[in-house]
């Protein structure tokens, strides 16, 4: 179908781009790579009266290293997050995620920023900042905000990032000596969305996990933490049956729906033995 | 469906009183009754197999334009149809136009499946509409427009039961089908359960056979022909059964095959449905079949991973299947109730300067017809196949066809081809002997050029006679000018292509999702024109039945929403989910046909789709699991699992 009608900005800046969205009003929308908004403009699913096409902002693209943490501007690529040498260094587990998105044409277009703000559950990188705790960087009119990854999803494509606001950039800190880290997606066909995904980073010390951060990916309405899993491997030997029991606690605090892909017994079941796979991975055993 | 024919159901057609459309019975055949062959039986195997609703999911969806074209009262019609002879036809009829003022294009037309083997009512539509108006009507749809309203596929429920010998002679089949209908007929929505009905059988040799088939009017979309019609879900139901029974009785399933196929020296062999299966070789086809799929290793790796317990278990799927191609000799269809007959036309015409026109009245749709078409022409003229043009799809150049669908074109067009181009060729033979001044029975005609025999120095090629056929200073009495010639040719018979179909699936016991680790298939067509095409053919069925098997399912919720009308309900697989298929085929040529060829547009999707289900099964088996339903949703699969171990404690 074809989309709308609907007007077009291209700004220079963020500060251009917050004026374009405010002039625009209630309806209007931020594009970057398009990889969800087309769909939802040629579907008719959205019907703004303004585009606010943020991909050629230089602010809002690169990655940045910056000793402890590393900063991804919102409107950098997945290509170009899975080709970052700091990326795949430092922050593996966006790299390991971000390869399951889509194909390697939207890869191209879509970004990691504009993937975080449409709060898709079944979208894969969300699971990921919430398990490496990430600080995301929202500027609006009244300037700019820090927030955390666990208050910035709020509901079904419902995020921290108001009408007139613009998610900015992204910053993870680095996991440091000992961890390892896996994204487990389990999908229908190989495009497809995560009917459950993973996201863990487990740190192992002599053996036994020390410390372990999951979270689940279309499990709720947003990426929850395992937590009670969380719990359950600290101390736990690095072993797949330790690990299998620990993870059967992974649909608690979840809120799973039923669709075609998987009804609630069936993706708890999923969760349970996901978890168990990312973590084992994880753990590299 | 079954709720439909239920007592006090809402009915679809309330003038009706039922929502039953028909109950056919095909007479008992054999020497006796399923009945009398079941009471010798050791063993019956009964099973119920569903083959669910599928969307055809062409590439390019439907679009028509009707234009009246100046003053002439001619009405054009552009449509992505497969079909444009026959929906001329229909829509003359339906719209009281005159069938002469009316022109069907169908220009590049971006896949069909069947799909578009159609009168749709958007197109009686644009057709009236322009009448009426005077002015061009467009109409187009969106892909969800679509997947709602072209007709489906399939849509059967399959009671099929076997009766056997304890050694695994079959003795007799007795199949009963519930069929959907969806809520309104179309071109030939009730025949496709019944031309699956002779194919049950498949390639065994057994002594009774029954068929039922209730058709059921439900409110959904009309199912009609889908790549395979009918072929595809009696195929499934034999060589899933046959799985099922080799199971019963501790027979492998290969072994079962072998000891109940028509073997080759049999043919031509007369099948308990009542059709007479040309050539073919079973045996050559399995044997190759299993040295590229590596058989009896992957049974031992099968041993060695049941025994160690692990989570990913290997299964084997077989499918030997057969299927009638080249449809129809007129008079069949004619005893079928069918309205169209089957014949199939060619024209070609050398023109002066030694270029050809080959018009055809098949009407491809993404299959390659102008290549190959050109090949048998430029086989049978002697004239390079850049010299050939194929002229298609339109009924003002090309007016008479039964188009393309069935696996068709080339077993029954292609005949028309070549019988154009011998006709071409015996005009010409007389022209040159006049001008050699010679009997023409004296010239020999090899690569475009007759020579005179014993005197190899007097010769004329066939494009320096086209150009005399068109001057024509100087042809024999009697001789009409210009070269060319018209075939139109009804088939003597089907022909039947078969194959070995052989696949691997790894199923993941924890979690129900298969993957697919190989696939190996040996398909027999007969004479290939051009095995690049061929294999083309062969990969898209394979797709298109894999995906059968394991992502695609029409769902519609209690009210009668379609729940699948987007790619993303509507899981259609891609080629990362697939692996590399090995193909390869034997070659026995069709004796219906002097072409010796046979049809290959439905073969990999009627013969994959019981090989991936019967992997999956054989891969469970040890678990107790004995069916899964289609598609093998991972859910489904889990649930099976479940199921099975339920019943186990």
């Amino acid at each position: 179908m074809i989309p709308s009608t609907f007007d077009y900005v291209r700004p220079n800046s963020v500060d251009e781009a917050i004026s374009a969205l405010k002039a625009g009003g209630e309806d209007s929308k931020v594009i970057t790579g398009g990889q969800s908004m087309l769909p939802l403009l040629r579907l008719r699913l959205a019907a703004p009266s303004v585009l606010v096409d943020c991909g050629r902002i230089d602010e809002m693209k690169g990655i940045k290293d910056n000793g402890d943490s590393v900063t991804i501007g919102a409107a950098t690529t997945h290509w170009d997050v899975l080709h970052s040498d700091i990326v795949n260094k430092h922050v593996k587990l966006l790299a390991q995620a971000t390869e399951t998105v889509a194909d390697p044409q939207i890869r191209h277009r879509g970004t990691f920023g504009g993937a975080l703000a449409h709060g898709d559950p079944a979208g894969d990188l969300p699971a990921v900042v919430l398990a490496l705790d990430a600080t995301l960087e929202i500027a609006g009119s009244k300037g700019r905000r820090q927030v955390a990854a666990k208050d910035f999803f709020l509901d079904y494509f419902t995020t921290a990032v108001g009408p007139d606001e613009i998610l900015v950039s992204i910053t993870i800190p680095k996991l440091g000596k000992g961890w390892g880290t896996c994204y487990e997606k389990f999908n229908r066909s190989a495009n497809g969305w995560a009917v459950v995904g993973v996201a863990a980073a487990v740190k192992v010390d002599g053996g036994k996990i020390t410390e372990a951060r999951i979270a689940l990916t279309n499990c709720a309405a947003v990426p929850v933490r395992a937590s009670s899993v969380e719990s359950a491997l600290k101390g736990v030997a690095a072993k797949v049956s330790e690990i299998e029991a620990a993870s059967q606690s992974a649909a608690e605090g979840t809120r799973a729906t039923s669709d075609l892909a998987a009804d609630k017994e069936y993706r708890e079941h999923l969760m349970r033995v996901i978890t168990a796979r990312a973590v084992s991975c994880a753990a590299g055993v | 469906m079954e709720d439909a024919i239920k007592d006090g159901s809402p009915l679809v057609h309330s003038d009706k009183g039922t929502n039953k459309c028909y109950t056919y019975k095909l007479q008992p055949q054999g020497d006796g009754s399923y009945e009398e062959a079941k009471a010798k039986a050791d063993v019956v195997v009964k099973r119920r197999f569903v083959n669910q609703r599928l969307i055809p999911a062409f590439m390019e969806p439907r679009a028509v334009v009707a234009s009246p074209m100046g003053t002439s009262g001619e009405l054009t019609i552009w449509s992505a149809t497969q079909v444009p002879h026959i929906l001329r036809v229909l829509l003359a009829l339906v719209t009281g136009v005159s069938e002469n003022k009316l022109r069907v294009v169908a220009p590049d037309v971006g896949g069909g499946f069947g799909g578009k083997l159609q009168c749709y009512r958007e197109e009686i539509l644009c057709v009236v509409l322009a009448n009426k108006l005077g002015r061009p009507i467009k109409w187009n749809e969106t892909r969800s427009e679509d997947m709602v309203a072209t007709h489906h596929g399939r849509d059967q429920i399959q009671d099929i039961e076997i009766a056997a010998t304890k050694d695994g002679k079959l003795l007799g089949l007795k199949v009963e089908l519930i069929a959907n209908m969806g809520a309104y007929l179309q071109i030939i929505t009730p025949g496709i359960p019944l031309l699956g009905m002779f194919m049950y059988p498949g390639i065994y040799k057994m002594d009774a056979y029954d068929f039922t088939c209730i058709g059921v009017f439900t409110n959904t979309t009309p199912t009609d022909a889908y790549r395979g019609a009918g072929r595809p879900e009696a195929t499934y139901a034999i060589e899933r059964i046959i799985d099922e029974l080799a199971h019963e009785i501790g027979m492998e399933p290969m072994e079962l095959r072998k000891k109940n196929w028509i073997k080759h020296e049999e043919f031509p062999y007369t099948t308990i449905a009542g059709l007479t299966y040309d050539t073919g070789n079973y045996e050559a086809a399995t044997e190759k079949a299993l040295a590229l799929f590596k058989y009896d290793e992957l049974r031992k790796e099968q041993v060695k991973r049941r025994a160690s317990g692990d989570k990913v278990q290997l299964g084997i799927g077989i499918s030997t299947f057969t299927e009638m191609c080249g449809l129809a000799p007129s008079r069949t269809l004619g005893a079928l109730k069918y309205v169209a007959g089957g014949w199939e036309h060619c024209t070609i015409r050398v023109l002066p300067t030694g270029k050809v026109e080959l018009v055809t009245g098949t009407s491809p749709h993404g299959q390659g017809h102008e290549t190959a078409w050109s090949q048998i022409a430029s086989d049978t003229l002697g004239i390079p196949v850049d010299d050939i043009e194929v002229i298609h799809g339109d009924t003002r150049t090309s007016p008479y066809g039964m188009d393309t669908y069935g696996s068709r074109s080339l077993a029954v067009g292609g005949q028309a081809i070549l019988r154009a181009g011998e006709k071409v060729v015996e005009k010409a033979r007389l022209i040159a002997a006049h001008q050699l001044e010679c009997s023409a029975s004296d010239l020999e005609f090899d690569n475009g050029v007759f020579r005179v025999k014993g005197d190899p120095s007097k010769e004329k090629a066939i494009q320096a006679v086209a150009f005399e056929a068109f001057s024509a200073h100087d042809l024999p009495d009697g001789l009409e000018p210009t070269l060319q010639a018209e075939a139109t040719v009804d088939p003597q018979d089907f022909s039947y292509p078969h194959g070995t179909h052989l696949c691997a699936m790894e199923v993941d016991t924890e979690t129900g999702k298969s993957v697919m680790r190989s696939y190996v298939c040996v398909d027999d067509i007969g004479i290939q024109i051009n095995p690049l095409i061929v294999e083309g053919q062969v990969h898209g069925g394979l797709a298109q039945g894999i995906a059968q098997a394991l992502y695609e399912g029409a769902v519609y919720d209690s009210e009668g929403q379609l729940l699948t009308a987007s790619f993303a309900d509507y899981l259609v697989p891609s080629a990362p989910d697939l692996p590399s298929f090995i193909t390869d085929h034997t070659v026995t040529p069709s004796s219906t046909n002097p072409l010796g060829t046979k049809g290959v547009g439905e073969a990999g999707a009627i013969a994959s789709t019981p090989a991936v289900i019967n992997a999956i099964v054989d891969a469970l088996r040890p678990l107790g699991v004995n069916d899964v339903t289609m598609p093998a949703h991972p859910m489904t699969v889990w649930r099976a699992i479940q199921a099975a171990r339920e019943g186990a404690k």
